[in-house]
């Protein structure tokens, strides 16, 4: 027997499938084949078999079907969990470029307002020269460093909610790393299912994409960490063990990914022994 | 196909992407579309109205549009949800757009929906890109044609372009395709080659 979406058929006779665009739509997706056996789908079946009658029938409601079929299969992929955080995460990373961006732009301008005005030795933190420009200058500059301030905030929200909802999809990965390196982590690898994917040594350099490319391309050295060295584990660590900090770091996260994505809880045996392991790394004690 | 001057058009209801319209056609852009490209450095598949299509890597169904204009029905495949969403607006509109949401290295999935065809085109960013067509190729009817566009680049970064372009034609040939035509599509896009073959007859 073989089975088609529109109905089974069993040496020339066919049984049509009956139901609405629902069923089919369920129909459609849990059938399977091997490539090996299968002969290949007759639309003359289809009429033979009193689902539609004829060429255009067949293709318009095949093409209902379908479209139910894939709407549904986007509908279940975003409702995964992982989908929204990964668009919050992207919104965080270019709100910050976006902050940058105009930071340096009105210091630049406020700079040509006031020719004496320079930040060298001053050390001024750019939130700071920010309310400054803002407080002293009339017109669009001022709003523009309004604007930025305004972003700041909204910037601080949406970085607690990343990190609120990594600690709810990926439990374990946010207990080693905290949630918004965490949730960087997953951003950057395409979703929870992909990093889970991932081999340890693929986690140490992710983000690291111009370094690893120059690396593999000319004989520049390897990078010895992407995203995690920002967390204060990696970039704390004295320079010469702060490679080793990388590599067992990344070790415990690979694992960590995958009780993520397969269970989807926090396994409190795995982090003591996982903490426990990557401070060892940090003393300098190489197992 | 159909030119106006140089221009190469389709036939159909515009406005999909925004395209330009010639004379009540719509212009098919070599630099968006590596199909029309294809037309332009060579000689590419002469498309035709009562053609059947399995299209891998249909993405926001741009280039699915214009070969919509050309044949009978396009079986559009493609994985991610964010380009899927767009396709389907277009098969909205075009009733012979046939859009599956699968991985198209498991041809297995979509088996039992796709009918023989005339003509596999394959685009997708994926490293094994020879043995996906192949695999595919189940669907293609015998002294059909597939219509590979190799991105060499995601293939293998780490590789010269010409190399892995070699390798492909190699594995093609071993698969029993007889490669008629293969191309770069420079000087609209870099790094990607066209490869035409024919199946078998058995």
């Amino acid at each position: 027997m073989q089975s088609y979406w529109f109905g089974d058929i069993n040496d020339g006779l066919c049984s049509p499938f009956t139901g609405n665009i629902d069923t089919f739509v369920s129909r459609m997706l849990t059938l399977s084949t091997t490539m090996e056996t299968f002969t290949p789908l007759c639309w003359e079946h289809a009429v033979a078999c009193g689902v539609c009658k004829d060429r255009s029938d067949y293709l318009s409601k095949l093409q209902a079907v379908c479209i139910a079929a894939a709407e549904r299969s986007i509908r279940d992929q975003y409702a995964r969990k992982d989908a929204e955080l990964l668009q919050m995460v992207r919104t965080l990373d270019e709100i910050d470029t976006v902050i940058n961006l105009l930071s340096e732009r009105s210091a630049d301008w406020y700079m040509v307002r006031h020719p004496a005005f320079s930040r060298k030795y001053h050390r001024t933190p750019a939130p700071r020269l920010v309310k400054t420009i803002r407080e002293k200058s009339r017109g669009a500059l001022g709003r523009v460093a309004g604007e930025i301030e305004q972003l700041g905030e909204t910037r601080s929200l949406l970085a607690k909610e990343v990190s609120a909802r990594a600690n709810d999809v990926m439990p374990n990965t946010s207990a080693l790393i905290g949630g918004l390196v965490a949730a960087r982590l997953m951003a950057e690898a395409g979703g929870l299912f992909p990093l889970s994917r991932l081999p340890a040594s693929a986690i140490q350099v992710l983000g690291a994409k111009t370094a690893l490319f120059s690396h593999l391309k000319t004989r520049t050295p390897s990078p010895k960490h992407g995203i995690i060295f920002q967390h204060r584990r990696v970039h704390n660590a004295p320079r010469d063990s702060r490679g080793r900090v990388a590599r067992v770091l990344s070790g415990k996260l690979a694992i960590a990914a995958r009780i993520d994505y397969f269970r989807g809880e926090p396994v409190p045996e795995f982090l003591e022994a996982a903490q426990k392991r990557i401070d060892l790394a940090g003393k300098g004690n190489c197992l | 196909m159909i030119w106006i001057g140089d221009v190469l058009v389709s036939r159909g209801e515009g406005g999909v992407y925004n395209e330009r319209m010639l004379g009540g056609s719509r212009v098919w852009e070599p630099y968006r579309s590596k199909l029309s490209a294809l037309y332009h450095v060579g000689n590419g598949v002469e498309l035709y109205p009562s053609m059947r299509v399995l299209y891998l890597g249909a993405a926001n169904g741009t280039t699915v549009s214009h070969v919509a204009d050309y044949t009978e029905v396009v079986y559009a495949v493609e994985f991610a949800p964010r380009p899927m969403q767009d396709l389907i607006e277009v098969a909205r509109r075009r009733k012979n757009v046939i859009p599956i949401m699968a991985d198209a290295t498991r041809p297995d999935r979509y088996a039992l929906v796709v009918e023989a065809v005339d003509m596999v085109y394959q685009d997708v960013a994926q490293p094994d890109q020879a043995s996906i067509a192949i695999r595919n190729c189940a669907f293609l009817r015998p002294e059909g044609n597939l219509v590979l566009m190799l991105k060499t680049r995601s293939v293998d970064v780490r590789k010269d372009p010409e190399v892995v372009f070699d390798e492909t034609l190699k594995a093609l040939k071993e698969a029993g395709f007889t490669v008629q035509e293969s191309v770069w599509l420079v000087p609209y896009h870099q790094d990607h080659a066209a490869i035409i073959c024919t199946k078998p007859l058995r």
